[in-house]
């Protein structure tokens, strides 16, 4: 009985220790096949290329929907080049302030294959686009019923506004419009005046006053081709899914699983013009990029002009916490990846490389992203805002004056990043070079100084006899706190000022904001597109939060500086355009309604078997122009990835000589 | 008998109506329809907007009967939850029943294994702690059960995927497939580790129960018959244990339920505990409403099931 | 009245109520002989409990005003407590390792060279001075939760008990109704209504906590009450507001002492959870493994945050489980029942 008892327990733990055993996440046909594997931080909220505005979801509808315009994958600065389009093409002023462009389309542009091209026959799976399919889209940026955050820009199309409009008001009409299929109602209400439609091939947009920057929402999804038979049929009733779920795109990839709590599957796109017009700018490798790339085997003769994609799948897995994620990579199962602080140390010795990593044949890549963070000051506040006049502007310099911001990269950004001098990162052509920011070169004594003069010697507020008080609301706390929040609050105590963290939910700062009940805060901003104009808006009047709801958070408004934007808003870039830039960051350095902190740099890391990879800064679809080494990968991760079994022999040993002389005294006893 | 389950089913349904009450206080009371609206819709929501969105989630009511007796979210409220119609979720709109019907799977691939491995072996070494009573092996099976229940089950993750995961490359740090050929090694990890974190309080409690019923008059009858030890643990004292170790089970499930809410979090499985864990972050109060709803549910039922069998087993509860 | 003011006269209210209860136990045969049993047998445990006990005392103890070392302007203005006092040296800039003279990352050198010994954090904070400020919150906790849900599950348990009828169904009712939802649910749930901060935590714990104790002092009382002397009582025509006193609640005294006990290890765990989901009490320990969770991950691996929260927590814990555990079996009701 007691043989057999340990027989059976002998068996059961070397059972667990061999079978299923072995860290291996993918399944066993997987191991050779040219497959690309990232993770995604969260389920998606939306795939609509009307409605997804943040770098997960464009992950994926970067690479399922194509648009008119690209940026050229090497070329740096970043230059854009024809994609659906069979040229850029150039604005055309009409003589009364309206400025036209004329898009001229490609044709054999195919849908990826789905059930709902039913609706134009049986057994219908894919169709071409055409202009019309371009112009829908542009109309549903304007449809009112869904969620677009980018209104803005287009709504200088001539009419765009009129139409969302007269939609609105169709539908409060007469309920049963709202029910009709939404091609049906736009072209009811007469469609955009702005967005003229030619046959199959030429859609011409006018928009109502100047603005060059339009080029670039052309390279973004929000104006790729939908096919309306999709959106109809995808309307999310009776089981049926959601258009938002179920991307429908003329894209070089298509979504063949979609579970969006785990798992995300892309396939080659049959369809896909760039098979058959493998001479289009966007459906082959660049010939040519910046000098540099070709030392750095991004022009390898192998793949230069050769038609993309390399890559037969890309599999995305759900992976929320970031250790994991990178223990992966290390351990062979994703392609790259981001340096996570926790192992910063492991990873990079010297700003370079570590020999472990190395002999990994792991390659690191660094990009200067361009994007901003920074401390924003509410400007309509009493005590710390423009209300507050010349005090408050010293309170604001002197503030800015203490915090040092190379020592918070140094601590939660493991030195990635450069301290911020001005609104526009460097990076951007057009932000002033060479440019140092007087108020943030760490000075206490100075500020102690202009915090005196301020009114509040030592901090102390004069009014209540004890240390001036401020609150600091965040709703962003991550994993490990709101430790980087901390970090301000600790500088500002050097002056005296005691700053309260406040930490909430995001429904209760946007109460606050209403209520005005706000007064520091931290906040960023990620490039949309290369051009200061995208950076400065922030700080313009007719963006405030306040009120009227956009991103200024600081509300910031001076009339002076809003001149200025007008001017060169429209301006092509120059001499001229810089002059009135470096103005408009004077202003800003006076009045600080802003404490500028880093400007993020990316570093990633690569497999050696993963090819062509050039970071780009922005948010960028480049898994069209990668290759995987599969054969290489798959002996990596074996090598890698050997189980460690000796623990189990040492406990099972521990166990045996702990128990069994209890055992043995306790039957000897009972005899 | 039929009396007392008519009765039992009748109470049980009152609880429920109790939850849904308690369910409807803290949820609408907390975030109001325009707060949640504001949070889907996102920053630059107009006023128009917001309405129009509060009207497709049926936010618009009013909250209380004394409002508006005829359209109201309290009997709104009462009567989709009972009828199961679960509507969409606050944040992106999927219908609440289907997230429902697909975390199912990976939830039960997570905690039917470790409810009946977690059972087994603490059955196990309960019973062997108390075969060994008086010995050192108690006093250390004592103290090391005191040790587990002082241990957080966060550190118990973290320390498991570390030392297991990393060290050891025993098993996936994390993920999911449901595939059936992959999936044990994927589940294999958080099973251990949520088996180790109760297993201290488990057998304690069942040591203390086996010991208990050790000391019985029929044991010594049993043992002065000739009757072997181990026979007289197998037979006789587990088989009488049986209804202290039913409602341990039944206590025991509460805890399963917060276990798995971490475990599947921290690992990545796409179930319902990381369905809960998303639609708190994410203030999805559709969702939390829904899920708190369903498991409450399954736990009056099991509640239920239990004081049946305790009337099939004993003629005396039946009369109470 | 300023916080730092009330929770010093609360200190010195508190160790007057202790010394009370002293004097009580010692007068009554039964209580005093059932606590020198419990001495004798987990003699380490008990001196543990004190020694974070009187930690948190002294971490409770607070005045404004004194010396300040550093760059910090704003200290001499607060309230600091006694611990805070003692761990005066000045703030790092980031990580440095035990009893280290260096800096982590970067080798610089500190302002109190030696002087940590269990290091600092991210933010250059000593690790032992928050791991010490961590044990006046996990008592906290356990303190103020206790005192919410005790009177109130006796409240509610004693009179279903004792009066039975209506009030007992309605509070059976209670009891299942609570009882059937989820408790971190409910916890979570509840804490989104109350607001985040020290006593809405412990409000919601105190609310999802009190049932187990209810359900058993309910079916205690319902014991009690045909007992022979209470039943005499009743016919006596003494009131039963008397006979609760003098009665029932003495003999329930046994139970709220152990639930009491046991009661606070699953606090401070349920904190804990609370403080991974965001939602915790600040300064817990349960925040600190939470900042510190990714820690180890690090190469070269930073372990003394989350060591020290761990085995603080660990340490309290188990000797406080330990020490009920006993209590469990020296109040065993069959020697402490009351023949008066």
């Amino acid at each position: 009985m007691r043989r057999s008892v340990a027989s059976v327990l002998g068996a059961c733990v070397v059972a667990a220790a061999c079978s299923g055993c072995g860290n291996d996440p993918y399944p066993d046909a997987d191991v050779r096949a040219k497959v690309l594997y990232s993770p995604f931080l969260a389920a998606h909220r939306t795939l609509d290329p009307a409605e997804a505005y943040n770098v997960s979801a464009h992950q994926v509808t970067g690479l399922v929907y194509d648009t008119l315009l690209e940026y050229h994958y090497l070329a740096r600065p970043y230059r854009l080049i024809p994609g659906l389009a069979t040229s850029v093409p150039k604005a055309q002023p009409l003589g009364d302030g309206r400025v036209r462009y004329r898009f001229e389309i490609r044709r054999g542009i195919g849908y990826g294959p789905d059930p709902c091209f039913e609706a134009g026959g049986e057994g219908r799976t894919t169709r071409d686009a055409h202009a019309e399919d371009f112009a829908y889209q542009l109309m549903r940026l304007a449809d009112p019923a869904l969620k677009v955050q980018v209104r803005d820009p287009f709504s200088r199309i001539e009419g765009f506004t009129a139409f969302a409009q007269a939609l609105a008001a169709a539908r409060g009409a007469d309920p049963g419009f709202a029910a009709r299929p939404s091609r049906e109602q736009y072209a009811a209400v007469g469609g955009i005046r702005g967005v003229r439609v030619d046959g199959d091939d030429v859609m011409e947009v006018t928009l109502s006053e100047p603005y060059p920057q339009i080029l670039y929402w052309f390279a973004m999804e929000f104006t790729t081709p939908v096919p309306w038979e999709a959106v109809d049929r995808y309307d999310g009733k009776e089981g049926r899914e959601r258009f938002a779920d179920h991307p429908v795109g003329t894209g070089p990839y298509r979504v063949t699983v979609y579970d969006k709590r785990s798992r995300i599957s892309l396939v080659r796109n049959p369809n896909w013009y760039g098979i058959t017009q493998p001479e289009a700018p966007g459906a082959h490798y660049p010939t040519e990029g910046e000098p540099g790339d070709a030392a750095a085997g991004l022009l390898d003769p192998a793949y230069v002009g050769r038609p993309v994609p390399f890559i037969d799948r890309i599999e995305m897995r759900l992976d929320k916490e970031s250790i994991p994620v990178f223990n992966k990579f290390l351990q062979g199962y994703y392609d790259s990846a981001g340096i996570i602080k926790e192992s910063f140390d492991q990873v990079i010795q010297n700003d370079r490389l570590s020999p472990e990593m190395a002999a990994r044949g792991i390659g690191l890549r660094k990009a200067v992203s361009p994007g901003l963070f920074y401390l924003g000051f509410n400007m309509e506040d009493e005590v710390v805002g423009a209300a507050g006049g010349e005090r408050a502007r010293k309170l604001r310099q002197a503030m800015s004056l203490a915090v040092d911001s190379q020592r918070w990269i140094d601590i939660f950004l493991n030195g990635r990043g450069i301290p911020a001098q001005s609104p526009i990162p460097p990076v951007i052509s057009g932000a002033p070079e060479g440019y140092r920011n007087p108020y943030r070169q760490v000075d206490l004594a100075r500020a102690r100084r202009l915090l005196a003069e301020a009114g509040y010697p030592d901090g102390i507020d004069p009014q209540t006899g004890s240390p001036l008080r401020l609150s600091f609301d965040t709703y962003e706390v991550g994993s490990g706190g709101a430790l980087d929040r901390e970090f301000f609050i600790g500088e500002w105590r050097k002056l005296g000022i005691d700053v309260d963290l406040q930490v909430t939910t995001y429904n209760e700062f946007q109460a606050k904001v209403e209520r005005l009940a706000y007064q520091v805060f931290f906040w960023g901003w990620s490039a949309d597109y290369p051009d200061p104009e995208n950076f400065l808006f922030l700080l313009t009047c007719d963006m405030r939060r306040s009120g009227v709801g956009g991103p200024n958070t600081s509300n910031f408004c001076d009339p002076d500086y809003d001149r200025l934007f007008s001017a060169m808003e429209t301006m092509e870039s120059g001499p001229e355009r810089d002059a009135i830039i470096r103005k408009m960051v004077a202003i800003v350095e006076r009045e600080r309604p802003w404490i500028e902190i880093y400007n993020g740099v990316g570093y990633s890391l690569v497999h050696g078997w993963l090819h062509n990879v050039k970071p780009f800064g922005m948010s960028y679809p480049m898994a069209k122009y990668l290759d995987i080494d599969a054969e290489s990968r798959a002996e990596m991760r074996e090598a890698w990835n050997r189980p460690v079994v000796w623990p189990v022999w040492v406990l099972v040993g521990v166990f045996a000589v702990g128990i069994v002389p209890g055992i043995r005294t306790f039957f000897r006893e009972r005899q | 008998m039929l009396a007392y389950v008519i009765r039992r089913l009748l109470y049980g349904g009152a609880v429920v109506l109790g939850v849904l009450g308690v369910l409807f206080v803290l949820f609408f009371q907390v975030a109001s329809p325009d707060d949640i609206a504001r949070r889907a819709l996102g920053e630059k929501a107009r006023a128009d907007a917001i309405e129009q969105w509060k009207v497709n989630h049926g936010y618009d009511r009013p909250l209380w009967p004394w409002q508006d007796f005829d359209d109201n979210l309290f009997f709104h409220h009462y009567a989709t939850m009972l009828s199961f119609d679960f509507g969409r979720s606050d944040v992106d709109d999927t219908p609440i029943a289907r997230r429902i019907r697909e975390g199912a799977g990976p939830s039960l691939s997570l905690t039917m294994p470790m409810f009946v491995m977690s059972l087994v072996v603490t059955i196990v070494l309960g019973l062997f702690v108390a075969f060994f009573r008086e010995t050192y092996i108690d006093t250390a099976g004592v103290f090391l059960c005191v040790l587990g229940m002082s241990i957080s089950i966060l550190l118990y993750i973290i320390g498991g995927q570390f030392l297991i995961g990393k060290l050891l490359r025993w098993f996936p740090i994390s993920g999911f497939d449901g595939d059936p050929s992959v999936i044990a090694r994927f589940i294999a990890l958080p099973v251990l580790i949520g088996i180790l974190s109760n297993v201290g309080s488990n057998v304690r409690f069942y040591r203390t129960v086996f010991v208990e019923e050790t000391g019985r008059e029929y044991v010594r009858t049993a043992r002065a018959k000739g009757a072997g030890e181990m026979r007289v643990m197998m037979r006789h004292v587990l088989r009488n244990s049986l209804i202290p170790i039913l409602t341990q089970v039944v206590l025991a499930i509460p805890f399963l339920f917060t276990g798995s809410l971490l475990l599947e979090s921290f690992f990545g499985i796409p179930g319902l505990g990381s369905l809960m864990i998303d639609a708190i972050n994410q203030n999805d109060f559709a969702t939390m409403r829904v899920m708190v709803f369903v498991l409450s549910l399954l736990f009056i039922g099991g509640q239920i099931a239990t004081d049946l069998s305790y009337a099939l087993a004993d003629p005396r509860v039946r009369l109470e | 009245m300023e916080a730092y003011v009330f929770s010093n006269l609360l200190v010195a209210a508190l160790v007057v109520g202790g010394v009370v209860l002293a004097r009580v136990v010692r007068r009554d045969r039964l209580w005093s002989e059932a606590m020198g049993e419990l001495w004798r047998r987990r003699r380490g445990s008990i001196l543990v409990v004190a020694a974070f006990v009187s930690i948190g005392l002294l971490d409770s103890v607070a005045w404004k005003g004194g010396s300040v070392v550093g760059d910090d302007l704003l200290a001499s203005h607060e309230a600091r407590t006694v611990v805070d006092r003692i761990f005066q040296g000045a703030k790092e800039s980031s990580y440095s390792a035990p009893l280290a003279s260096e800096s982590f990352y970067g080798g610089e050198a500190l302002a109190d060279p030696g002087g940590h010994w269990l290091g600092t954090d991210l933010l250059g904070r000593d690790v032992l001075h928050r791991a010490l400020k961590g044990v006046r919150v996990a008592l906290l906790i356990g303190g103020l939760t206790s005192a919410i849900a005790i009177p109130l599950a006796l409240l509610m348990g004693v009179g279903a008990g004792y009066f039975g009828g209506r009030f007992d169904d309605f509070v059976f009712f209670v009891m299942s109704t609570l009882a059937s939802i989820p408790s971190l649910l409910l916890l979570i749930a509840l804490i989104m209504a109350l607001g985040r901060g020290t006593w809405q935590v412990c409000l919601a714990l105190g609310i999802t906590g009190w049932v187990g104790l209810c359900r058993v002092t309910r079916g205690e009382t319902m014991k009690l009450r045909e007992l022979d002397y209470v039943q005499a009582s009743l016919a006596l025509g003494v009131s039963h507001a008397r006979i609760i006193v003098r009665h029932i609640l003495p003999n329930l005294m046994h139970l709220v002492v152990i639930t009491l006990v046991l009661l606070f290890s699953q606090l401070v765990l349920s904190e804990a959870i609370l403080a991974y989901l965001g939602i915790g009490v600040s300064g817990s320990w349960g925040e600190m493994i939470n900042q510190a969770r990714n820690e180890l991950s690090r190469e070269p691996i930073i372990w003394w945050n989350i060591s020290a929260a761990a085995a603080a927590m660990f340490t309290l814990l188990l000797a406080v489980n330990y020490v009920g555990d006993a209590l469990r079996d020296v109040l065993d009701p069959r020697t402490l029942r009351e023949t008066t």
